[in-house]
């Protein structure tokens, strides 16, 4: 598997306060990677160090196997895309004008305009102002800039935030179809099922500093605690432990036939989030 | 510097889109109009009258509609989705900035003549002119550098609107303030001193000084501007 973003022991401080501590991770070619964590933990401030936006303090920062100082360059620039939360549309000028003017700086045919509009289901809207767009269509024409000249990195900053689930869908599925494309996506977001749904692997990162990462399955099984709830006819909800001792407990009631219901106690991410940093992620 | 023509007529055509549907700045281009029509009826045939209206051109459409451009991009979070697109540093400027050119060539022709005014040697004063128009676009960009909304770059385009615009009337108070003969050496004073000299007799130095300095004017200012974008446009 090929590299795509190679980031080690990196540093940031703004004056006198640190923004980020000694982060390191990859992110292989192909790969969905979730930087998770609350506002303020360093995640935005991580996207611009590796968009050539703002400078590192320490560390090491490759992308495509080069400093990421060098994503300056215009021939880098058509490398990545981004989405942000900010949008950065012009408001008096309609769908179609603002995607032409991104196809002309990439330099792309004015036929890639129709085909990232259709990829965000969004051609039929093309004449309408951006200023008269929800913030769910700005969303999906800032997603449809970001990937009109076929990035094989995609940047993605809190891409869903302040979207309805129908929103939310439209962008997921798009994202999906991107990945089984090729394109390698680095995602930063504080929605943990977001994470889950989309995400190979995830970085909880917390006042700066990574305190975990690793697969979502994978850090389940290993922060997850071993037991099973066991609802029963009498309405009352029983923890069982794995081992013998439990097991016996549950062949009992499955004999007696007084189990309605077995759950898993699988921890979610915000649990896992939780639990590793013992503060919620607002 | 990667510069792209293609870019750069990307980002005029947008400009020119997006000011044209923008009436609080793009109703700037008219006052100078005006002012000119006004002073032709009026009577005056002045230099300093003819000039008038060329100078609020200068500061009320070069440097205002640069200013705004600028800080509006900034305000609107376009300007770092531009800087993060192939678009170097040269294809912005020089996209905003030839937008802003044009604007300011066509105003000003059309407010020399709504104003009556016929210069003796066209050809010094237009390079005057257009040399004047470059270091008042990189006032301007300046200005919406510095600003962080509209609203802030109007406010911070005013003293230099106040001091390029009426720099020369100053120089009428040097012989009580003998520190206002600084404005001698306003690009301003010296276009209007140019433009003078081009009426009667001059000498070689009386066209080369103003020029020299229009141009020294410009380099600097550009080479500020240069300094404070790259500064201010990365965190």
């Amino acid at each position: 598997m090929n590299t795509v973003i190679d980031v080690q022991h990196l540093k940031k401080t703004f004056n006198k306060e640190t923004a980020l501590q000694d982060v390191s991770f990859t992110i292989q070619k192909g790969e969905i990677f979730g930087f998770l964590g609350p506002s303020g933990s360093g995640k935005t401030t991580t996207i611009k160090i590796l968009t050539a936006q703002t400078d590192k303090t320490a560390g090491s920062v490759l992308l495509f196997g080069q400093p990421a100082s060098e994503m300056k360059q215009s021939q880098n620039r058509k490398r990545f895309g981004i989405l942000t939360d900010n949008s950065g549309l012009y408001t008096r000028l309609s769908i179609e004008e603002n995607l032409l003017l991104y196809s002309n700086l990439y330099q792309l045919p004015d036929s890639s305009v129709k085909e990232a509009l259709d990829f965000v289901n969004l051609y039929a809207d093309r004449k309408k102002k951006i200023s008269q767009l929800s913030k769910g269509m700005i969303q999906r024409v800032t997603l449809a800039r970001a990937i009109m000249h076929k990035p094989e990195l995609l940047f993605l900053d809190e891409p869903t935030s302040a979207l309805d689930p129908v929103n939310t869908q439209h962008i997921y599925n798009g994202l999906r179809k991107l990945n089984n494309m090729g394109t390698t996506i680095f995602l930063t977001t504080h929605d943990m099922g977001e994470a889950e749904i989309l995400c190979d692997r995830v970085a909880f990162l917390h006042k700066g500093k990574i305190r975990a990462i690793g697969a979502p399955n994978d850090l389940k099984q290993e922060f997850g605690t071993d037991s099973i709830t066991v609802e029963l006819k009498n309405g009352t909800q029983e923890i069982i432990q794995n081992g013998s001792q439990d097991a016996e407990k549950l062949y009992q009631w499955m004999q007696a036939n007084e189990v309605t219901r077995i759950n898993t106690n699988e921890p979610t991410l915000g649990d896992i989030f939780m639990q590793i940093t013992g503060s919620d992620l607002v | 510097m990667n510069i792209s023509m293609t870019r750069i007529q990307a980002i005029l055509v947008k400009d020119y889109k997006e000011f044209s549907r923008n009436y609080a700045v793009s109703i700037m281009v008219l006052m100078p109009l005006i002012l000119a029509f006004l002073y032709n009826q009026s009577g005056t045939s002045s230099i300093n009258a003819y000039f008038l209206p060329i100078n609020i051109t200068f500061s009320m459409v070069t440097t205002y509609i640069q200013c705004c451009l600028i800080a509006e991009e900034k305000e609107k979070n376009t300007l770092r989705s531009l800087m993060l697109s192939p678009a170097s540093l040269g294809d912005i400027l020089i996209g905003k900035s030839l937008f802003v050119l044009i604007v300011t060539i066509v105003v000003l022709a059309m407010s020399i003549f709504l104003v009556g005014y016929t210069p003796a040697n066209l050809f010094v004063l237009s390079i005057a002119l257009i040399l004047s128009a470059v270091f008042y676009i990189a006032l301007g960009t300046l200005c919406g550098l510095f600003a962080k909304s509209i609203m802030e770059g109007s406010i911070i385009v005013l003293p230099v609107v106040f001091i390029f615009s009426f720099g020369p009337l100053a120089l009428t108070l040097a012989t009580a303030y003998p520190i206002l003969k600084i404005a001698e050496w306003l690009p301003s004073t010296q276009l209007l001193l140019l433009a003078d000299a081009l009426e009667g007799k001059y000498s070689i130095t009386d066209v080369i000084i103003p020029l020299i300095t229009i141009i020294i004017w410009s380099l600097l200012s550009w080479f500020f501007t240069a300094i404070i974008y790259k500064k201010r446009m990365v965190d």
